[in-house]
């Protein structure tokens, strides 16, 4: 098989597994109506009616990681194919990465140092 | 045979094969929560019912004992919640007004549970689906809607019609949801709100602001103050630069009523817009209907999917965020003010817990009890009093039933008998072991720890009816849990340095006292507790989460000794008390703490109570012990403290 | 007919995995649970929350379906049995399952709720704390099999499985897994003592039926995983290949949601510390050991 086929292939099984869950919907619509009534559909909260809208400018206390992720996530782009050549190319693969890391560890270090790594 | 909250639907063969699984899986909400269930011995589980955690998941609501008006008004509100094809079982008590009548009905205890499921599960087999089902509705379910004009939205007015400035046709709109449920108004989020006035002002600032968008705002005395553009908090009367970034300050106009806008809590309160560029009109307030009204009018092109018009300005972010709180770290969000309860799986049941949330920090919040006693209590008869105190306090029945005794029997100058004294002690002591287990459970299902909801839930139903043998006989299940509890990884980490008492804290009490040090105990001064080798035992781990499940660990076992040393345990029963008269004080330390009852006797009527309770001053911790907190930090803290709602007097 | 026999295979594991969740957490083993909730959900009206983000809402629980089945489309069950055997296909497992963090958030984000809303940014900071943990180790994975072939690192284990040849990172992405999968005790998103529901919150009759599937398959996804990048795979003696793998599979499954069963649900903070103060300095000096374990022995 080659790489095209794969790829269609895996777009056939997703385009399947969608059009079970539009045939799984349909049968459950064909169980009968959904009976609209007051207070049904406000967001469920404890038994308290909260008809206030929630969206907004959400704190996301883990910022200081969510930055030093953005540097590690690249990196990993990187290792995957140094990875895969890693035994052929032997001792010098593992130099250069190792120094690549090292870099970006002493970077984990200096915000860990600068109070990046807590819940802010 | 149909369900009250039948679903709309042809009753077919599919449809009955549908009712009939639904009828052997069937999960429940409880009313007011899991463990009061407990307390009554039901265990809903055992009867093939699966607890959920939130209405939408539930298809019976069961309901246990007689509910107060305000936890009435919550059960409506979940039932309407719930998903068609629902049912409601009620248990020893009344159909709560605001529901439909019941579909199955039957008394507080396990076997009639049991019968009850099977007939419930009949029901649901057979009535799943009518074709014409009646609708659920109730007085706290309607949105009051009040009627705004698009131009001028100071008028509000409670009926249709038109606005008494402009003439215009007033438009209607659900009260209590100020922002972005307007009708009328496209549907977006508030953040879009915001940048779609902000841009609206850049675009526009040289534009001739027409009759309608000058009458009816007053110009209000204004003054000029500077911001830094990077930190909104550093704010000066003066020109001059930030002393956090050394960047110059920016100046802004500041109306009159800034003080109000100081004090936001819900964002979409307050959005008045000044800005530098409009100092042509100074102090211009700005409500933002009015200004989406503008917007609409005079700009039609404009694009209203919010795209983003931050970088169009200088100072948008602070512009933009000027009227938000801050937090912590100096960032303005949006604060959400979210219930907890009254029907929530990690807290007590009729517990409200409103915590204003901060991302998933909690900036503030506070507790209410929604079914506490009320202070004043009418006059009567002995026993009726006896009884309606044990009922009331669901969590702990056998406590408040021996302080009654113990209050009335000392008013009417009755001696104690250290015979009854003794199983009454006992008694009392397998309440502590069955409370503080309930208290156990409780942690499990907040933390999602089904092991320990499990066990400490199978031991709790043995305790409840044990007898002094069978006590002794769970001392090996105890101690297994004890020794468990101590070994389980995470559990440490997750309750360590969490709801620890704020310093120079007094007046706390049982427990939650006793796990920070402090010898706080009635027992102490009990001959009949002397005698059977009662010695006050403290937490040394401090007064966290931590160190009150390792005091609770420690105080079953220490009841077990006690009732090893014991008797039977009796169930305290009034005494013959006649046609006396008197006045007393007793005290019991029950398993949450000190609970205190003042009492008047009169020809053998109680005419007067003051009841003191343990839970109405742990109550007033849970803002100092949320605020700041992680929200599930917060909710171990309040679920440290084990409140009984029940015992919170109002 | 490799299809049918690989989600034949998806689904049965599946099933045994509900019906050993309903024991677990009921104590009563019941093989046509399953069957009875997929019918109860089926019956019950599947409500609109007002004011939704309808594009998101549908969207979230099709999409986590979809990722999870795509995720065990890569990976091998027995020589043959897969359904592509992508020459990325252990990158290919990462990026399809870094769409559960979309699902997530649009979950979270769609029904205007706060308890879902809260659940949803919950998981990002999980996502945060874990993702590193599946990739890192992964790599390593790939380092000794000199490919990113799913059946090649299979085939790389024949003498050696990698939980012995590299027991450290078989430690750090079976914990990471059970993260990403948001099973207790990292069940921060849906949390049912903090948020009543979180994500799943608003989800009512069919819809709540797929999303529970969802995460069923998402479970055995990474179950399969583990048993491919570490546990030899299809190797074993005697027994036919797909046979060992399944039974690795459902072992791996049963022994995540065992870990549930008796731990506490761990702290958002903890685990964004551990992960990344203890977490990720294991994860490298892991591709450190093999690095120079692949130098050192030929």
């Amino acid at each position: 098989m080659s790489a095209t086929q794969q790829y269609l292939l895996l777009l056939g099984l997703m385009l399947g597994t969608v059009g079970v869950v539009l045939c799984l919907y349909g049968l459950a619509r064909s169980m009968g109506p959904t009976h609209g009534e007051p207070g049904k559909d406000v967001p469920a909260s404890a038994g308290v009616l909260s008809r206030d809208p929630v969206w907004g400018r959400y704190h996301a206390r883990y910022y200081g990681y969510a930055l030093l992720f953005l540097a590690f996530d690249m990196e990993m782009a990187y290792m995957y194919p140094w990875a895969v050549v890693y035994k052929q190319e032997g001792l010098v693969a593992l130099l250069d990465m190792g120094v690549f890391l090292a870099i970006l560890f002493l970077g984990l270090l200096y915000g860990w140092s600068q109070g990046a790594l807590r819940r802010q | 045979m149909t369900i009250a909250g039948a679903r709309k639907g042809r009753p077919s063969i599919v449809q009955r094969l549908v009712g009939r699984a639904q009828a052997r899986n069937l999960s429940c909400l409880i009313v007011p929560g899991p463990e009061v269930a407990l307390a009554h011995g039901l265990d809903l589980a055992a009867a093939g019912m699966r607890i959920a955690a939130t209405p939408r998941d539930a298809a019976v609501l069961v309901v246990i004992g007689a509910l107060s008006r305000k936890l009435d008004e919550a059960t409506a509100v979940l039932y309407a919640q719930m998903p068609r094809p629902r049912a409601v079982l009620v248990l020893g008590g009344p159909t709560p007004s605001s529901l439909p009548p019941a579909d199955v009905s039957t008394d507080l205890s396990q076997a009639e549970l049991i019968e009850a499921t099977g007939r419930l599960q009949q029901a649901l087999a057979e009535g799943a689906f009518t074709a014409s089902p009646e609708d659920f509705d109730a007085s706290v379910l309607q949105a009051r809607i009040e009627y705004v004009c698009p131009m001028h939205p100071e008028v509000v007015e409670d009926e249709p019609g038109r606005c008494p400035k402009c003439g215009m046709d007033l438009v209607a709109r659900e009260a209590g949801a100020e922002s972005g449920a307007t009708e009328g108004m496209s549907e977006h989020d508030h953040n879009h709100h915001h940048e779609h006035h902000q841009g609206h002002d850049h675009n526009h600032h040289d534009h001739d602001h027409d009759d309608g968008h000058q009458q009816g705002h007053a110009h209000e005395h204004a003054r000029t103050e500077y911001v830094c553009p990077m930190h909104p908090q550093v704010v000066q009367d003066e020109p001059g630069s930030c002393p956090k970034c050394g960047m110059d300050l920016v100046a802004r106009v500041v109306g009159a009523d800034e003080g109000a806008a100081e004090m936001p809590l819900k964002h979409g309160d307050h959005h008045d817009h000044e800005h530098h560029e409009h100092e042509r009109h100074q102090g211009h307030d700005h409500e933002h209907h009015h200004e989406h009204g503008q917007h609409k009018h005079d700009h039609g092109g404009h694009d209203h999917s919010g795209h983003d018009h931050g970088a169009s300005g200088f100072m948008s972010m602070v512009e933009v965020t000027k009227d938000l709180p801050r937090s912590a770290d100096g960032l303005a969000m949006d604060w959400i003010k979210v219930p907890f309860g009254p029907v929530f799986p990690g807290l007590p049941g009729g517990l409200r817990l409103t915590l204003t949330l901060d991302g998933d920090g909690v900036a503030e919040g506070q507790a209410t009890s929604l079914v506490g006693m009320s202070a004043v209590t009418e006059e009567g008869a002995a026993e009726t009093f006896v009884e309606r105190l044990a009922t009331a306090m669901a969590l702990a029945p056998v406590s408040y039933r021996l302080l009654a005794c113990r209050a009335i029997e000392q008013a009417a100058g009755l001696k104690e008998d250290p015979a009854t004294a003794r199983a009454r002690a006992c008694a009392l002591e397998r309440e502590r072991i069955a409370s503080h287990l309930g208290w156990l459970a409780q942690l499990g299902r907040q933390l999602s720890f089904v092991w320990l909801m499990r066990r400490a839930t199978t031991l709790q139903l043995k305790t409840r009816c044990a007898n002094r043998e069978q006590l002794v006989a769970m001392r090996p299940a105890l101690w297994a849990l004890n020794v468990r509890l101590e070994l389980t990884p995470l559990l440490k980490a997750r309750l360590k340095g969490i709801g620890a008492l704020p310093g120079g804290s007094h007046d706390f009490r049982g427990p939650v006292a006793r796990a920070a040090g402090s010898a706080e105990d009635v027992r102490q001064a009990d001959t009949i507790y002397r005698e059977l080798g009662f010695e006050i035992r403290t937490g040394t781990t401090g007064g966290d989460a931590w160190g009150r499940l390792q005091q609770r660990l420690m105080e079953i076992m220490a009841s077990l000794d006690l009732i090893e040393a014991g008797v039977d345990p009796g169930m305290p029963t009034l005494r013959d008390i006649g046609s006396t008269s008197g006045i007393s004080e007793a005290s019991v330390e029950t398993p949450r703490g000190r609970a205190a009852l003042r009492l008047t006797l009169e020809h053998g009527q109680v005419v007067s109570v003051e009841l003191d309770t343990a839970c109405s001053h742990h109550i007033g911790l849970v803002a100092n012990l949320v605020e700041g907190r992680e929200l599930g930090d917060a909710l171990v803290a309040v679920g440290s403290l084990d409140l009984s709602p029940w015992e919170v007097i109002s | 007919m490799t299809i049918a026999a690989v989600l034949l295979a998806l689904m049965v594991s599946a099933w045994l995995l509900a019906v050993i969740e309903a024991w677990l957490s009921t104590g009563r083993l019941r093989p046509v649970a399953p069957l009875l909730a997929g019918l109860s959900h089926l019956g019950r009206e599947s409500l609109l929350p007002r004011k939704p983000d309808r594009l998101f809402f549908e969207t979230a629980p099709v999409l986590l379906l979809v990722v999870a089945v795509l995720g065990a489309a890569v990976l091998p069950l027995a020589p043959g049995l897969v359904i592509a055997d992508l020459a990325t296909g252990a990158l290919f497992v990462n990026a399809a399952l870094a769409y559960v963090l979309v699902a997530l958030i649009m979950a979270g984000w769609g029904p205007n709720g706060a308890y879902a809303m809260v659940g949803g940014w919950r998981f990002l900071g999980q996502l945060i704390a874990y993702a590193m943990l599946i990739v890192m180790p992964i790599t390593a994975v790939a380092m000794r099999a000199e490919s990113l072939l799913n059946t090649a690192i299979v085939a790389s284990q024949a003498s050696l499985w990698n939980i012995v040849y590299q027991p450290l990172g078989f430690v750090l992405f079976f914990i990471a897994a059970m993260a990403l999968a948001f099973r207790a005790p990292f069940d921060l998103p849906t949390a049912p003592g903090e948020l009543a529901g979180g994500v799943d919150a608003e989800y009512t009759g069919m819809r709540l039926a797929v999303l529970r599937l969802a995460r069923l398959v998402l479970v055995i996804t990474l179950a399969t995983a583990t048993t491919v990048f570490y546990l030899g795979g299809w190797h074993g003696p005697l027994l036919p290949p797909w046979a060992w793998s399944l039974i690795k599979t459902l072992t791996v499954a049963v022994s995540m949601l065992l870990a549930g069963h008796y731990l506490p649900r761990i702290r958002e903070a903890d685990l964004l510390s551990w992960c990344w103060k203890l977490g990720i300095p294991l994860a490298l000096l892991n591709i450190l050991i093999v690095g120079l374990m692949i130098l050192v022995v030929p």
